[in-house]
Formats: structure tokens, sequence, C-alpha cells
């Protein structure tokens, strides 16, 4: 395994701007930032796999890109299959010789269905296969580029387009999110040594997480929370602050796994009750106590999963 | 009358741009524009890491300035400068 | 010097794909198919040839790993039979409109239901508005040849299109018969090194597959349109190259047999052509003046060359080996391009639908004595008689006395 360049400070962090400004992204957009903090981590010799999502319409509109870096479209069902066969054709090409390029970084930046939905698949084989290739799951928890609709990720009591509170279902979406990190690298998927979690609100730490997975050889995951102001319903400068409550309110957490072993990033001492964080978006707030209750369960469980020890907000 | 459609190269394959990409020039999105109290900013540099469409330009001379051909307007600068040195100046505030 | 081999389709483009020195190829299980690329993992693992198989997880994995692999400049192919070659279909028209030439071979199969593992035409039909060039080979020497062909035209950098190398499964994939490998020098002269324009090159930047505006669509939509014709020329020009350095000698588009003063042919693809051959002979001695038509081609579909050939009869019967439920004629698919092709040409002949050969049938002497009849009750009654006809189904000819003879004497040389 390579070394990492590891970046300490904000003020380290590289100048160079591989996700240029010129794209049609929302203002105050979580993934655009991600995709912004991912290219400057990899640098130039980079190649983005984008399959279809906001990523992919929002920023190639109108046949033209905002990277400086070759990136190709893939559907949004196979990005892992796309970016195996990337990669193993530069293994084979460089080894008979043909081209004289140096093994590239390849990246797969898939949002969450396209990474834990309708392209899971592709992920899961990519990773089982065990292709050098860096898959990055943008979350923003939601089918956004089509007008929010419900995804594995959209927390239990958020509304969409698909999920909206009635009468009838008056906590809007009813299921808990799916967990990547346990369906990637919980032991499902041998070949993936490196995993982690990150969010926009911490770049340094998503950069590094970036240049930890790229250096690893074979697959890497990473699985960003990347607030989405249209989508969640927050004003678009709130989009930073909204990451961090994220984390600090146990909707997000913050850690490793490589070779198995935890590490956590960001260890809170006591995690906020979870209504500040649902507060601060429109899409939870046709929630009644019994539901914001249900979802502090759903925290506090986490907790206890995942093996954290912090005083826990008392579920109502 | 004819139609007229536009061109696009072989497979729609185009050329990554280097500095930005002017064929989605977004400044015009714009409300509130950001502007910067030099005089308080502290040169953290938070505002330029955590811009999503890399308008916050910044040099050590000069400290931080934005790109106003590009940014959005969203703010997020304004929120996560530590000193406030950032305000939201609506856009019918400046002639240009 | 160019090797005599006894193989089937499946060895034999796998003889042409290791003489074409791919650089990754995709797979996943699904019979008939799957022999190439058990066959291809043998040469890897044994060292015959230096390609990465990768195993993908599905039919869209393996058109997708294809796509990336091709996008990264690499010669890469695939493959696929029956309902995987409908479980990928999301990726076929993403690959021919990236201009992504790589190469999938279809040993086709009938689509469920029933669980049938025979050959029929009708999956690999199925695609054939997605921009992709195929045909249909008849034998493993052609399977081989098409390969090459194929490769050729597809990555000529005017064309740029993923081309299918398609055989009746079994029939040609499994059936052990005699063909040539070519030696790698006359390859290597006649299959240059795939070089695209574009490619996925960090020092040469470039986006691949943007989103565009409505005003962008149509002329895209039109390249992939206009390019078909030029394949057709590229077509003639391959196929006159390969006769003179492989010593075979291909008609372009259709391959006539026993034509000259015939009033009457059949015209299809793929293995059938060989039992229609021998069915003609009977046919002729019995006194019948029948011919064949035999499309090397499906996509470009060759309209222009049937437009030439066709009127030349009085009544041509399309054997369509495939179903279209519900389509124009009541037959398949070739019926209806068939017809197209020659709508307008003064002095067209009655052009006949039969459907035969499904669900991996071999297509008997007595059937296709069967069609020659009704085909010649036809150019009798001047006129169709009746459409939509599925052979040993609804057949409008009662039993007649030539046929019966006919089948007479195919008993006797039985014996």
């Amino acid at each position: 395994m390579a070394t990492a360049e590891m970046i300490k400070t904000i003020a380290q962090a590289p100048d160079k701007e591989y996700y240029l400004p010129g794209h049609r992204t929302c203002a105050g957009c979580g993934p655009a930032l991600a995709y912004r903090l991912i290219a400057k981590a990899s640098g130039k010799n980079t190649i983005f796999v984008g399959p279809t999502g906001c990523m992919y319409v929002a920023n190639t509109s109108y046949a033209c890109g905002p990277w400086a870096v070759p990136w190709t479209h893939a559907q949004i069902t196979n990005a892992g299959a796309v970016g195996s066969g990337i990669a193993e054709a530069f293994k084979m090409m460089i080894k008979k010789g043909k081209i004289k390029d140096e093994y590239p970084n390849i990246i797969c930046m898939a949002g969450d269905g396209g990474s834990i939905d309708i392209g899971l698949q592709a992920a899961s084989a990519m990773m089982y296969r065990g292709h050098d290739v860096l898959f990055v799951m943008y979350d923003n928890e939601s089918y956004a580029n089509t007008g929010i609709q419900t995804s594995p990720m959209t927390p239990y009591g958020a509304a969409t387009m698909f999920t909206p509170p009635g009468p009838e279902i008056p906590e809007a979406k009813k299921f808990f999110p799916k967990d990547p990190m346990a369906i990637f690298c919980g032991g499902g998927h041998p070949a993936v040594k490196y995993g982690a979690t990150a969010s926009i609100a911490y770049p340094v730490d998503l950069m590094n997480k970036v240049r930890k997975g790229l250096a690893q050889e074979g697959p890497a995951f990473l699985h960003v929370q990347c607030p989405c102001p249209k989508g969640w319903t927050f004003p678009a400068n709130r989009t930073v602050e909204i990451g961090r409550l994220a984390v600090e309110t146990g909707m997000w957490f913050m850690y490793e796994l490589e070779d198995g072993v935890k590490k956590w990033s960001i260890l809170p001492k006591q995690l906020k009750p979870v209504e500040e964080y649902l507060q601060t978006q429109g899409r939870f707030a046709h929630l009644k106590p019994e539901h914001v209750a249900k979802l502090q369960a759903w925290v506090n469980a986490r907790v206890q999963t995942l093996g954290l020890e912090v005083p826990l907000p008392p579920a109502r | 009358m004819s139609k007229t459609y536009k061109q696009v190269p072989f497979a729609a394959i185009v050329p990554s741009p280097t500095v930005s990409n002017e064929h989605m020039v977004t400044g015009n999105w714009r409300y509130l524009r950001p502007v910067v109290d030099k005089g308080q900013c502290t040169q953290c540099k938070t505002c330029w890491i955590f811009c999503p469409d890399a308008c916050v330009d910044f040099s050590k001379d000069e400290g931080v300035d934005f790109n106003l051909k590009y940014c959005k307007g969203c703010g997020v600068c304004s929120s996560v400068c530590p000193v406030g040195a950032i305000s939201r100046v609506p856009e019918l505030d400046f002639d240009e | 010097m160019p090797i005599k081999k006894r193989g089937t389709g499946l060895t034999a483009v796998a003889d042409a794909w290791q003489l074409a020195d791919i650089d990754v190829t995709a797979s996943y299980p699904i019979r008939p198919y799957t022999a190439v690329m058990a066959e291809v993992a043998k040469r890897i693992a044994n060292g015959l040839m230096k390609c990465e198989m990768v195993h993908g997880e599905g039919e869209h994995a393996q058109f997708s790993i294809a796509h990336g692999a091709s996008m990264a400049g690499a010669r890469a192919t695939t493959g696929s039979s029956g309902v995987g070659v409908a479980y990928a279909f999301e990726t076929y028209s993403p690959i021919a409109g990236g201009r992504c030439p790589i190469q999938a071979l279809i040993a086709d199969r009938t689509l469920d239901p029933p669980g049938d593992f025979g050959s029929e035409h009708t999956e690999c039909l199925n695609l054939r508005d997605n921009g992709w060039i195929y045909g249909w080979a008849e034998n493993a020497q052609e399977s081989l040849d098409n390969s090459l062909m194929f490769f050729r035209i597809g990555e000529d950098p005017d064309i740029m299109l993923p081309q299918i190398v398609a055989m009746d499964g079994y029939f040609v994939s499994h059936i052990a018969q005699d063909y040539e490998m070519p030696d790698q020098e006359q390859v290597d002269k006649f299959l240059p090194p795939f070089k695209p324009q574009f490619r996925l090159d960090v020092n040469n930047p470039v986006i691949m597959g943007p989103q565009i505006e409505p005003e962008m669509g149509p002329p895209l939509e039109w390249d992939r349109n206009v390019v078909m014709d030029r394949v057709k020329e590229k077509i003639v020009a391959v196929t006159e190259e390969f006769g003179k350095i492989f010593g075979r000698k291909y008609a372009p588009f259709v391959e006539e047999y026993m034509t000259d003063d015939a009033d009457m042919v059949f015209l299809l693809q793929g293995a059938h052509a060989v039992t229609c051959r021998s069915a003609i002979r009977y046919l002729r001695q019995a006194g019948y003046k029948v011919g064949m038509c035999r499309l090397r081609w499906f996509r470009p579909f060759p309209d222009t060359a049937l437009k030439a050939i066709l009127p030349k009869f009085k009544v041509v019967g399309v054997v369509d080996t495939n179903t279209s439920y519900g389509a124009a004629g009541g037959s398949g698919v070739l019926l209806v391009e068939t017809r197209a092709s020659v709508s307008e040409v003064p002095g067209k002949p009655l052009i006949q639908g039969f459907t035969s050969g499904l669900g991996g049938e071999t297509i008997t002497h007595e059937e296709f004595f069967k069609m020659a009849e009704m085909m010649k009750m036809t150019l009798e009654a001047g006129r169709i008689i009746q459409d939509a006809v599925w052979v040993n189904f609804n057949d409008y000819l009662p039993a007649v006395s030539e046929v019966q003879a006919a089948e007479q004497q195919v008993a006797q040389t039985k014996e």
C-alpha cells in the first residue's frame, strides 16, 4: 500500500482546483462541495466515473462540465461495473506496454441511489472483485435530481415527493435507512480494506479519507453525507452547519474501518437531542413528538450498535 | 425556414475546462453578494475550503476575493466565517 | 501459417479474439455462448492470451465493464445469449452512442418463456434499434472471419461502433466442424491496433457523455444515422480486403445460391442456410426453380443490395427464425425489413413470410419443401395467398403430390 500524504489543516489543502466554477448545481449544494474536495484531494492523475444523479445532470448540462480531469458518464445502475472495466483496461494496457500512463486514481462518484439502491449490484461486485477503484457514495438522502423522491437513505420521518405526510401516514417516510458501511465494509466484501464515513462539514478529514482510500491497493469505500438545501428544505447558506449538526446529534457518525478495525474520526462527548437537527429542515416539519421519539430511539440504538460510549439524550 | 441545430462534437465528447467552465456561467443567479471586511478577516481560509463552487479566491497578499462571474450567492462562506467578516449585500445595492 | 482446426463457432471466435489481442473481456455464464468464455479463460490461464477476464455479476455488468474498458482505450469484448442479452438492454444505446467499438458474441437462444436452450434470433434482433452493427454467421469459419472483419469495421475511425458477432446457438456455437485459424501475421496486416481518438487520459482530459441541450440531441442522432451508410461502404471495402489477405471471399451483404435462373428464393440468415442449400438441391431435381439469398448483415440492413437482387425473382419466401408478435405481415422481423427494403422498387417480387425454426428446431428438408410448394402456389396465383404462415401450424397447402414425391426422394437418399 502506498502511503497517503495527509493534510493537517485547511491552510495545507492544495490550492489547485479540479472541480471548477461553472456548474448548474443548486446554490449551497452539499454534493458539489464534496466533489470539489474529493477532486482537490485526488489531484491531476484522476479519472471520475459519474453515474446518473444530481452530480451528472447538474454538472454536465449543455454538453460541458466543470472537471479539469477526465470524466465519463455511467448509467445510474452501473458505476461499479464501468469503473471495473476502466481499472482492468489500464492494468492490462500498462502491462502489455500499449500505453505509457501511470495507473490513475479511478473514482466512482455515485449518489445514494447509484450506490446502495439501483447501483448496489454493480458496486458490490466491484468491491468483491477487488478492483483498484475508490467508490464514493455522495449521500444527499434522496433521489434529488428527479425532484426529491425517497431513497433507501432517506431518514425515517422525512417528507419526499413519494412519501408525503398525510392523515393516513403522518410520519411520511416509514422505513429506516440502510447502513452502507455495514453492507460494504462490514466483512461481506473481504477485498475492501478501507472504508470510511465522512461529511462535507469536515473537509480536511474528508480529503484525508479520499487519499487513504486511493492509497489503498484495491477497492475502498467512502460514504459522504452531503446536506441538500433543496431536498432537505433549508436555506442554502446552512449546508455546512447542518452537516455539523448531523454529527452532533448522532444523525451521522464519522469513523473509519481499516482492516476491520474501527477508528472514530469525531467522538462527540455528548449527543444533542435529535430534535435540534430536525428543527432545521422542512422535510421533518410535520413530525409529531412520537415520531421524534422514534428517531431518537433509532439514534440511541445506532450508538450502541456502533459501540460508541457517549451519554444519550432520552428517547421520550 | 429551416431549423438551426447546435453542433456537437463527435459522440458529445468535449474537452475538459482548465480554469472554469465558460459554458455555465452562474453569477447571474446571485441576489446577495458576499462582501469581505478585510480588516476583520484573519485569512483562515475557512470560506475558501467550504465554497461548493470554488468561487473564493485566496492569496496571501490580497486575502479573500470572490469570483463573482460564477458565485451563486449561496452564503455558505458568510455562515462558516468564524469571525463574521463576510456579509451578504443585496445585488441591487451595487451599480455593476 | 494458417492452422487447420476442428472446433465450434465459439472456439473459432476465441481464436479471433486471441489473434486480435483483446485486452479485456467480461464474462457471465449463460448457455450456449458461455463456452467461449470458458475457452478464453483456459487460454489466459495457460498464458496463450494476455487479457483480463472480469467476471461480471450479470449481463448488464458485462456490457458495462466492456464499455468502461473501451473508454479507457482497450480492445474489449463480451457476449451473451437469450434472456442475458435482454438483461443488458439498458447498456446498448449508451455504448453505441458513446461510439465505443466493443465486440459482443451472441450465440442466440430463445427468450423465456419457455425455458428453452434452443436457437432463435429474437433476443438479438430485439436490440436492432440501438446502433450496433451485426450479422449472423452460418458456421465456425464465418464466425471467426466475421469477428475479425467486425473489429476492423467497428474500430475504423470513420465508424466507431460496437459489433455483434451473431451465431445460431448450438447449430454454430456447439457443432464441431473444420475451420482454419489464420496466421498472426495475416491478422496483423488486416487489423491495426485499436487507437481511439479519445480515451480517458489524464494528460488529455475530456468529458464523455455529458448531458446536452435539446437542440444538440437530433444532430447526435443524425450522426449515428449517417454513420450506418458509411458502414455499408466499409463493409464492401473490408470484405474485399479480407478476401485478398485470407483467401476467403464472402459476398459483402447477400450470398446468393442457385439464383441464376430462379424464380423463387428463400431469404434467411444464419445456420439454417446449410439445410436450405441442401433442400434446394433436391427441389431443383424435382423441377422447382428455387434458390437462396442469405443475409450476411442485419444492421445495417442490406436494403440497397436487396433492391438490386430481389426484382430478379417472382416470389421471395422470407424465413423468420424469430418472433415479433403483432408485426406487420404477422411473421417476424426479417419479413418487415425485407418488404420495406423493396416496397418502392418496380417489378418487386411477391414477398411471403414464413416463421420456422423457433425454439431451436432445425428447419428440416421437409419444411423447406413445404415452403417451396407454398411459394409455387403463390407464384401461380400471382398474389399472396395467405400472410403470416407459421410452418406446420397454418400452412396453406393441402397435402400436395409434389411434396410427397420430394419427401419420398429424401427418404430414399437417407436409406
